[in-house]
């Protein structure tokens, strides 16, 4: 999808209690490469009004952010700290190649606006024109009704004969207009890797995420090739795909349990009722508990097991 | 029978469920969709795509692996649209690390330097109504987004809050820049003047996100309702510790309570004073020995169970807690909305980390968040006449947006007031026209 290849690790923006992604290249990489969706929650600056379709940045869930940490694919950077402490410690140098660079863009930018706009005008131009020689040739038939054959080819030959002339006109003023150079569109980039580094310093590095306890069932159906997604809309706590949310439905209504812990048997009804009612299993699934982490006691992603629930009809 | 059963689940039937409009945010869309829109067009034109067909599972066919990318692509390719602003109509706001600030002495005019001299000393206070917790400037307020949104200053400037001046830029509908003291020049920390270094996504939230009480799941709330077309403010219960302002005023509850004295009124209280009802249940009836002269009597003697009633004035409980307080007012796009002076919200709303907290808001928290509520009584004239939508209704409501990483879920709790619709006092033709409640799509 992209040329570039992606630099390893891809830094995982901490901001106010959640993780960001803000570079499409690592959204797409991890999306196609490691099955991380997270959740897009910002504006497309395209379409700014409806919540269907969303843009820049991607939340990831720390489960999420901590598997790829897990991985060696990402690392957390405390962005508040990190973009504070960039900005400031930029140089005259520094800025003024930023903003030369920005200005090449938004150059660019102004003269792909200009050419589109040239390139639709013309398009509105002929449309206006393909019409008008539409309903002449339609007039003159209509006048020349008896004699048919000579009327067609007198209303062909003007339409054809004006068209050139005309394409001809509009292309020369075409290449007069140039797109005016010396203004630039101003551009909000998407990122701050320039000015600055992509690489966080290691003094703006955070530890790997905290998370739920759920997390080992989360990590042991990710390792199976699940999709996850965040589920509480739903009922669960997770959605699980069985490929690219994009083009799948889901599967699973996922909810984690303790080792020990006693289920409600009311609790596994509704559960069970939920999925089937949405045709979707209700998986429910925890690990035993064998490692002890800083987090607390955490299970080991191999040793959950995991049981669906379906309402059969009898 | 287990079979129909299910198949009613599957099967919308013809009332309630044939209501639920398909929510398409509720699920990732293919992105395929999108690039239908043509983005020639202004964007407020573009109508949003139907929802596409999806595979039930992956399948090793290159067909689908076609798709699957194609799809990826267009995602690709709608993420990575740039946010460009024409040196025309470019909006340039100016991010003020230490909050509303006056504009620097040198750039004011000659005649505007004799009242300077106060705002230098103590510049936060003399820059007017502008929100201590305003961040960006704008000097050139040129869009419709400003009549809802932004504080102005005496120097014409507009002051946007931090979700404001972040939801803006990510529309791509403003362009902030970093000032002076931020990007490495040589300046005092106060000074907030242009750098003309444009502030990347990143470097916004990473400035915006978590100032001043906002945090990323309050704005998850704000864009989400924002892009919807509602106008959204803070709430008094935005500071976690600040006392809330008495939003409690006895406006309407009185003229509620003064009700139906009318001659039958009259008649009733002489009747009543007639044969006394007896308060001695244990001897007799529960209804009492005597003369009964209505069905309503009898029923109303009948209710003994004591039951909440909504309109009277409690003292007031303990003040609501955080997470569960108002901290939004929302308007609907059809609200006259007006910066100066807002009008009552339509909806109040709370929002709760879903990963914070994961148990449903006890009674205490509840009631308290309920009772930093106005009263709202089910007064309109189609709910005079609807018992089930007085009910739905309640006298008192709020929103409950429930983030759970990113994505938002809104619940609808009021306060409905059983005890107050007695059903013996309804005529029978009331009940015809049945009003069944919609099912709330989220």
């Amino acid at each position: 999808m992209e040329s570039d290849p992606i630099l390893l690790p891809i830094p995982i923006s901490y901001i106010a209690g959640s993780y960001f992604l803000f570079s499409i290249d690592a959204v797409t990489y991890l999306r196609r490469e490691h099955h991380i969706c997270g959740v897009l929650s910002g504006t497309l600056p395209q379409i700014p009004q409806q919540n269907v379709f969303l843009g820049l940045p991607l939340k990831l869930m720390p489960e999420e952010a901590r598997l790829l940490v897990e991985k060696g694919v990402a690392c957390i950077v405390d962005e508040v700290n990190a973009q504070r402490a960039g900005m400031r410690a930029l140089a005259a140098d520094d800025r003024r190649k930023y903003l030369r660079e920005l200005e090449a863009q938004g150059a660019h930018a102004m003269r792909l606006q200009t050419s589109r706009k040239e390139l639709q005008r013309e398009e509105a131009l002929r449309k206006v024109q393909a019409k008008k020689a539409a309903a002449a040739a339609k007039k003159a038939g209509a006048d020349a009704a008896p004699d048919a054959a000579g009327a067609t080819a007198g209303s062909d030959e003007p339409a054809a004969t004006e068209n050139p002339s005309r394409r001809a006109s509009t292309t020369t003023t075409n290449s007069e207009i140039h797109a005016p150079y010396g203004t630039t569109m101003g551009i909000t980039p998407a990122t701050s890797h320039p000015p600055l580094p992509y690489s966080p310093a290691t003094s703006t590095t955070l530890p790997p995420p905290a998370v739920p306890p759920s997390y080992p069932l989360f990590a042991h159906l990710h390792a199976d090739g699940y999709y996850l997604s965040p589920g509480l809309r739903f009922g669960c706590q997770y959605l699980a795909y069985p490929g690219d949310p994009l083009r799948f439905h889901s599967h699973f209504l996922v909810v984690a349990a303790d080792w020990d812990e006693e289920l409600d048997l009311m609790a596994l009804v509704a559960g069970g009722r939920l999925g089937t009612g949405v045709k979707k299993g209700f998986l429910i699934g925890g690990a035993e508990h064998t490692r002890a982490d800083d987090a607390g006691i955490m299970g080991e992603p191999e040793s959950v097991r995991t049981f669906s629930v379906e309402w059969a009809g009898m | 029978m287990a079979d129909t059963d299910e198949a009613a689940i599957h099967m919308p039937s013809q009332d309630g469920s044939a209501h639920i409009e398909v929510d398409l945010s509720d699920e990732t869309q293919d992105f395929r969709m999108l690039s239908n829109i043509s983005f020639l067009s202004d964007g407020s034109q573009a109508s949003i795509p139907k929802r596409g067909e999806k595979d039930f599972e992956p399948n090793p066919t290159l067909y689908q692996a076609d798709v699957l990318s194609a799809s990826r692509q267009a995602m690709h390719n709608a993420l990575s649209y740039p946010r460009i602003h024409h040196p025309k109509n470019q909006i340039v706001g100016v991010y003020a690390p230490i909050g509303p600030v006056a504009p620097p002495p040198t750039t004011s005019n000659l005649e505007s330097i004799t009242e300077e001299t106060q705002p230098t000393e103590s510049p936060s206070k003399a820059i007017g109504n502008v929100h201590p917790d305003a961040c960006v400037y704008v000097a050139n307020p040129k869009s419709n987004l400003f009549k809802t949104m932004g504080q102005a200053d005496r120097w014409n400037r507009i002051w946007l809050l931090p979700e404001e001046a972040l939801f803006m830029l990510e529309r791509g509908s403003l362009n902030i820049h970093w000032p002076r003291s931020e990007v490495g020049y040589d300046e005092d920390e106060h000074s907030v003047e242009d750098s003309e270094i444009p502030m990347s996504l990143q470097a916004a939230y990473a400035a915006f996100a978590s100032r001043g009480g906002l945090n990323s799941e309050r704005f998850s709330v704000y864009t989400g309702l924002r892009r919807l077309g509602y106008t959204v403010t803070r709430a008094p219960g935005w500071d976690d510790e600040a006392e809330e302002a008495s939003s409690n005023e006895p406006q309407a509850s009185e003229n509620i309570r003064q009700q139906g004295a009318g001659l039958a009124g009259i008649y009733s209280r002489f009747m009543k004073w007639l044969c006394p009802p007896s308060s001695n249940t244990a001897l007799g009836p529960v209804a009492g020995v005597g003369f009964h002269r209505s069905y309503d009597d009898i029923y109303s003697k009948l209710s003994i169970i004591p039951w909440y009633d909504p309109t009277a004035n409690l003292n007031p409980g303990s003040p609501a807690q955080a997470p569960y307080r108002v901290v939004f007012h929302v308007y609907k796009p059809s609200t006259p909305f007006k910066k100066s002076a807002p009008p009552a919200p339509d909806f109040r709303i709370a929002v709760v980390n879903a990963r914070a907290h994961t148990s449903f808001p006890t009674l205490s928290q509840l009631g308290a968040l309920l009772e930093s509520t106005p009263l709202d009584p089910p007064s309109s004239e189609k709910m005079s006449r609807q018992l089930y939508m007085r009910l739905r209704h309640g006298y008192r409501n709020v929103i409950l947006a429930v983030v759970d990483e990113g994505v938002v879920s809104y619940l609808r709790i009021s306060e409905a007031a059983f005890g107050k619709e007695k059903l013996y006092k309804q005529k029978a033709v009331a009940n015809k026209t049945q009003y069944r409640p919609k099912p709330k799509g989220r």
